[in-house]
């Protein structure tokens, strides 16, 4: 559906964004994870066509994305609209902005209003809503024009719990239909929707994971045993992807098959070495983004 | 042109509701009134707040014609205190949009960065020409009643060149902000380039001639009754104005 060729960008001199390149399909739900100064907005920035970028190609099922503007919805990072405006106001605005006809708009306002919980509030104007009710309003003027692609950039890291959580429903909602891209820094709200995570680090893409393989690297086993010098060397000759000594007698096993544990286990039996405990261990969305952009 | 038309009528709007129209219109209203009235009641006035003292003023000095009124009241009035607020009224034009993430949600529909600014240009022109308009029929009025007759078509013709001098400050205004972020920063950069135009009229006439300054001059000689219609000043203007508004689309695609 999207796809990003070998982006680079550079603003004042300072490179923002170092060859980029993946691909997005239709109905993936992507998280665009970095630490902060990534390049996360940049990269946002040039998909949805408001920076030009310098080298590479960014194409929109096969055709440059600056001809499916209209396919786009866009949620800023810092969402605010003209206070003196009505929320239908507001919508009347953007709908026109985007093409829509005014006959379809009326109706598709109506029906986005509905879907983000503001049918009450139409008349109401930006600057009586609450921090959530804007976010969602920022929501409805980005499915207005129901576009194929909808790119969220930090949706929910400005607001309070009960306004993040509003707007998490609203959004496992619209990726039942919709292709999303969500920029966000806030790990746990990227794992309860995206299929797949693009992590940026200092403008380039270090890692790029989709949710069954983080599942299968973060599977490890915490084995506690009593303190043996054979220890070490029984477990150096199995096929563990990594052994970790976190402590003088417990070991962190990582790419742990079940069979494998279960020989590790009688071979410890027959050498006399006894197993303490043994604890499976997950390794959280959290871990393996700080592994990807630590500087060590 | 239909975007072109959705942004500026907003802009329109925006203005009427936070009653633009009025108070910009009031401001010109009394700077247009305060000169012809200074210039004839000026001794009056000086006895009633009792400030006279030590002032001497010549009871045979000569009564200014009405085009010196007018034109004190253009280059004394609306250049200096008017030019100062108007570029603050219109300061946040861009940097509001900005900073409050509207022009992102602009910009991310199909909407050309050339129909975002134009937009923006004509708006804050017609509203400053609206107020700028009223505040001078008031002070042409007044000058009529007060110093005798003007040639109304001059006027007009003042009117209608003056308004290109505005378009260009506008049109500067909108460069600067896409440099500049700080609402306060653009509009002091503005009036400090604006004002040295003003000044430097007199410095070099040719070199002035292909500054956009050049039309305040032209501007000014219709109230002098100086018939010369100086196309080059026209031409000069908006080729500077169609500059700043290329540059700007450049920067704001570029950062």
């Amino acid at each position: 559906m999207i796809t990003v060729e070998k982006l680079h960008k550079t603003i004042k001199k300072r490179k923002i964004l170092c060859d980029i390149s993946f691909s997005i399909t239709k109905g993936e739900c992507v998280g665009l994870l970095g630490p902060n100064g990534a390049g996360k907005t940049t990269l946002i920035k040039c998909i949805t066509g408001i920076l030009q970028h310098e080298q590479g190609e960014i194409t929109f099922n096969s055709a440059p994305i600056m001809q499916h503007k209209k396919n786009i919805g866009y949620l800023s990072q810092h969402t605010d609209f003209k206070s003196w405006m009505t929320c239908e106001e507001s919508l009347l605005f953007f709908g026109k902005l985007s093409g829509v006809d005014d006959e379809a708009l009326r109706e598709n306002i109506s029906v986005v209003l509905e879907e983000v919980g503001l049918k009450d509030k139409e008349n109401y104007k930006v600057e009586q809503l609450s921090g959530g009710m804007k976010q969602r309003l920022g929501i409805a003027q980005a499915i207005l024009h129901q576009p194929l692609l909808l790119i969220l950039d930090e949706p929910v890291s400005a607001l309070d719990p009960i306004g993040r959580n509003e707007v998490k429903k609203l959004i496992a909602r619209l990726k039942k239909r919709t292709t999303i891209i969500i920029s966000t820094h806030i790990l746990d709200d990227a794992s309860e929707f995206c299929d797949r995570y693009i992590i940026i680090k200092n403008g380039m893409i270090v890692g790029n994971i989709n949710d069954e393989f983080q599942k299968s690297d973060r599977k490890r086993i915490l084995v506690k045993i009593e303190n043996s010098p054979q220890a070490k060397e029984t477990l150096s000759n199995t096929d563990f992807e990594k052994i970790e000594i976190v402590s003088y007698n417990t070991y962190l096993l990582t790419g742990v098959e079940e069979l494998e544990l279960k020989t590790v286990v009688n071979d410890f039996a027959q050498k006399e070495i006894n197993t303490i405990s043994i604890e499976f261990y997950e390794k959280g969305l959290e871990e393996i983004f700080l592994e990807m952009v630590s500087d060590t | 042109m239909t975007n072109f038309n959705t942004l500026m009528r907003t802009e329109i709007v925006e203005a009427l509701k936070e009653f633009k129209f009025i108070w910009l219109t009031l401001f010109f209203v009394i700077l247009g009134v305060t000169q012809p009235l200074i210039n004839k009641y000026m001794d009056i006035i000086l006895e009633n707040v009792g400030g006279a003292d030590g002032i001497t003023i010549d009871p045979n000095r000569p009564t200014p014609s009405s085009a010196e009124v007018l034109l004190s009241t253009v280059s004394g009035q609306f250049n200096q205190i008017g030019l100062i607020i108007l570029t603050i009224s219109f300061m946040g034009l861009i940097a509001g949009d900005r900073n409050s993430g509207m022009q992102d949600f602009i910009l991310t529909r199909p909407v050309s960065l050339a129909s975002y600014l134009l937009s923006k240009l004509a708006s804050h022109w017609l509203i400053s020409m609206f107020s700028i308009s009223i505040g001078a029929a008031v002070s042409y009025t007044y000058t009529m009643m007060l110093f005798g007759s003007f040639s109304f078509s001059n006027f007009l013709l003042f009117l209608i060149l003056y308004s290109f001098w505005i378009l260009y400050v506008v049109s500067l205004t909108i460069l600067i902000s896409t440099f500049v972020k700080s609402p306060i920063l653009i509009a002091v950069t503005t009036i400090l380039i604006s004002m040295i135009l003003i000044i430097a009229k007199g410095f070099n006439h040719i070199l002035f001639q292909l500054s956009p300054g050049s039309i305040l001059t032209l501007a000014e000689n219709q109230l002098q009754s100086m018939q010369d219609l100086n196309y080059f000043a026209i031409l000069t203007c908006l080729f500077f104005i169609l500059f700043n508004i290329y540059l700007a689309n450049l920067k704001m695609k570029k950062s």
